[in-house]
């Protein structure tokens, strides 16, 4: 396979001994500020500001975003919600955040209701490859852990929460550990630490390539175990609140049953994750099929202020070839490991141990400079020289440490201990989002919210490794809040909504977008918005399946 | 070679889709994304469970959806294996316990249907036979990369639960781990903090950068 890079992988065979010994450029903060505010997708000005809204008028949204904030509802104007479940609190989101929410609800004695719009645990969390962070190591502590995280955040991270993630690294381990995670330890029973991007000292605890698998798929057994009503398949149309500001529950949309179902609540916790699949500036992603920023664009309408969206992260290891993976995560792991950045010339061009900002900019650099290998589908990548892996720590390594890489490129007959593979950035992480207090409060009483769809904590530029935790730390922490002050159950309203929608009627010139989006439509996957007035069409002919023959495999 | 088309066939309806693409994508952009669970796309949540045809007579059998490239006259038929109540997980796990959590373990019959279904190419049979043994460590090792879309459970002429196990066994083994973590105080951190979390941005940046070189405050 790869028949048509024979020529160009000589090139980078014929460097890989040199650059064994030799060290790559690694560039000062003057150099790294040049390259991002040049390269960097977050900084060529596809933004704007907003026209309504708790953020109007003031910092800039990237476009396709901005649009999706300034949609207007897919509810009817008429709407009156008639509640047709009543519960204490209301988790949207079944990714990590939600899940952990609702494990640290499970013993509260409240009835707790988690909706999701896909099945419980088809998140982000669950694609998380490297690890998770945490200040373990002997020459390690919390305030380190802090310094690294702020310096990666460009100095913009909420410090308050920043720490409060640093200083609940290793109880969240202890929690994880004692749920049934297997992270891996070394032979003297000590968690192996790996580097990551911006980590001073090893801090990232891993199993294999699969982390986020390990931890997603224990917290969903683990809530399963409990009494919390899992709602699947439901997806959030519009939050509800009591006609004086709090939020008092949400409407959502049964995707199997195909119709509409209105819950009250006295606490609703929002972790609906990120937005990758809206593919700012036609960038390919790594996240999940739902990860559509519905949860901001909830939020918004209720008058909560959002924070750092104009960044985003994308990850330098996305996959470009082959076409299928094209946007799938290669961990940063790898590179933590020994794997270099290579340009079409056989060049290590930058040290691949720089923020994973500064590297993606590298790389879009090297591309436009001419220095890519592009593929027969047209797109250009740069190498990750993946074979450096096992010249470095000895045969062997790269197939035992990262089984999920080998797995899923065996399937196209390339075998990454032997042949580099290709990397572009991919759209990762949404560093911004919903502005929350340290006990993960929003602007509006009733509301809470943790994980990727909250701003602040990462700053401009999240650490690998940090989000796992934020997720472990904030969704213990917002449900806690929750505990700690539940509201009385408030009348179900859609006047937030209302106001909004009066808002947006006094705007000329505004797009006729509805939104949240729900599933993705700028991509290459097409799914229409999911109308709530109608069940899907194709749910008929879903049901005349003819049946597998289970004898035939 | 990104432009040819190949027709495939899912659920009885003939579509159009893009050589190269994988089946989800080809189903998606045919319009039809109710027809089938997606999750992830990436491989590792097990929404997108499928069975296959093809057309020239070699063995079909199940996939993820996301994870397959279309191929001409491939047959798809999509096959979403709900969950399983699962078992809550105990300190110490052997034989007897695993088997009180699933009394269906010593029913394989060793046909081998789980492991030619997994789409992950864990050897599931064999390690039921590790569980069998009470080989619990091997048996978490082989289950590392499962992600649970339930085809081994599905496939499973006598209702062994594999995967459930798998995961039973790794949580059991996790809980039951003696770790010792550092509380990773000591005399310095309230000054550190301090240091840290100056109230002016800059310097606050600026002191993050010289911590991180050495860990500590230098005066």
């Amino acid at each position: 396979m790869m028949q048509w890079a024979q020529e160009l992988l000589k090139k980078v065979e014929a460097t890989r001994s040199v650059r064994l010994e030799q060290p790559a450029p690694v560039l000062d903060s003057v150099q790294e500020g040049a390259l991002l505010k040049q390269y960097h997708p977050d900084y060529l000005g596809h933004e704007r500001k907003l026209a309504v809204g708790p953020n109007a008028g003031e910092e800039k949204f990237p476009l396709e975003l901005a649009e999706l904030l300034e949609g207007d509802s897919s509810l009817e104007p008429d709407t009156t919600p008639k509640v047709d479940i009543e519960t204490d609190v209301l988790i949207l989101g079944g990714g990590g955040a939600g899940a952990t929410a609702a494990l640290t609800l499970a013993e509260s004695g409240l009835s707790v209701h988690l909706a999701t719009k896909l099945r419980l645990g088809d998140s982000n969390t669950v694609m998380a490859e490297g690890g998770i962070q945490s200040a373990l190591a002997e020459n390690d502590s919390a305030r380190r852990h802090f310094a690294d995280a702020l310096v990666g955040g460009h100095g913009e991270n909420d410090p308050e929460l920043l720490r409060i993630l640093c200083e609940q690294g290793p109880e969240s381990i202890r929690w994880l550990s004692q749920l049934g995670c297997l992270f891996e330890q070394n032979e003297d029973g000590r968690f192996r630490l790996r580097a990551g991007g911006g980590t001073s000292v090893p801090r990232v605890l891993a199993c294999r390539d699969y982390t986020g698998l390990e931890i997603m798929r224990v917290l969903k057994d683990a809530v399963r175990l409990t009494s919390t009503h899992i709602l699947e398949e439901h997806v959030a149309v519009e939050l509800l609140d009591d006609g004086a500001g709090q939020v008092t529950g949400a409407i959502l949309f049964d995707r199997i049953a195909g119709k509409r179902i209105c819950v009250s609540a006295r606490a609703v916790i929002l972790a609906t994750g990120g937005s990758g699949q809206i593919r700012l500036q036609g960038f390919p992603t790594s996240n999940h099929v739902g990860a559509t920023g519905d949860g901001l664009v909830l939020a918004y309408r209720q008058g909560c202020r959002l924070i750092h969206l104009d960044s985003y992260q994308y990850h330098p290891s996305g996959a470009c070839y082959p076409e299928a993976l094209a946007g799938q995560l290669v961990t940063e792991a790898i590179r933590s490991i020994g794997a270099q950045v290579v340009n079409a010339e056989g060049v290590h061009f930058i040290n691949e141990m720089a923020y994973r900002d500064v590297l993606a900019g590298a790389i879009i650099k090297e591309i436009a400079e001419g220095r890519g290998v592009k593929t027969p589908h047209g797109k250009t990548g740069v190498w990750l020289d993946t074979p450096m892996i096992d010249l470095k720590n000895g045969a062997g390594t790269l197939a035992r440490q990262f089984p999920g890489l080998i797995h899923r490129f065996e399937r196209y007959a390339i075998d990454p201990t032997k042949t580099p593979i290709l990397i572009y950035p991919t759209l990762h992480y949404q560093n911004g989002g919903i502005r929350v207090d340290t006990q993960c409060r929003t602007d509006r009483v009733g509301l809470w919210a943790c994980g990727e769809v909250t701003g602040g904590l990462h700053g401009k530029n999240r650490l690998m490794g940090n989000s796992l935790l934020d997720i472990t730390v904030f969704g213990r922490r917002a449900a806690e809040s929750v505990l700690g002050n539940l509201p009385e159950r408030g009348a179900s309203t859609l006047t937030n909504l209302e106001r909004f929608r009066s808002e947006r009627e006094k705007v000329e010139g505004l797009a006729q977008t509805r939104s949240p989006q729900f599933f993705p439509e700028a991509s290459g996957m097409k799914l229409e918005s999911c109308a709530v007035e109608e069940a899907p069409k194709e749910e008929a002919a879903s049901q005349s399946f003819e049946p597998p023959n289970p004898f035939n495999f | 070679m990104a432009e040819k088309k190949v027709e495939i066939r899912i659920s009885g309806k003939t579509i159009q889709a893009q050589a190269g693409e994988t089946l989800i994508h080809a189903i998606w952009s045919a319009g039809m994304p109710e027809s089938i669970k997606t999750g992830c796309a990436g491989g590792v949540c097990g929404a997108c469970t499928v069975t296959l045809r093809y057309s020239d007579g070699r063995k079909g059998g199940t996939e993820l959806a996301c994870m397959k490239p279309v191929e001409a006259g491939m047959e798809v038929f999509p096959c979403p294996v709900d969950a399983e109540a699962p078992v809550e997980p105990v300190m110490e796990p052997d034989v007897r316990s695993l088997q009180a959590a699933f009394p269906t373990l010593n029913r394989c019959t060793k046909c081998g249907s789980c492991s030619t279904a997994c789409p992950m190419s864990i050897p599931v049979m064999d390690s039921v036979l590790r569980m069998q043994k009470g080989e619990f460590s091997e048996v978490a090792e082989d289950f590392t990369t499962c992600i649970h879309c339930g085809l081994c459970r599905f496939v499973c002429e006598d209702k062994v639960k594999p995967h459930n196990m798998g995961l039973w066994v790794r949580r059991s083994l996790g809980m039951s781990r003696d770790l010792s973590i550092p509380h990773g105080e000591n005399e310095n951190t309230e000054k550190e903090w301090q240091y840290l979390m100056h109230t002016d941005r800059e310097l606050r940046l600026q002191n993050a950068r010289q911590f991180r070189q050495t860990g500590k405050v230098e005066s």
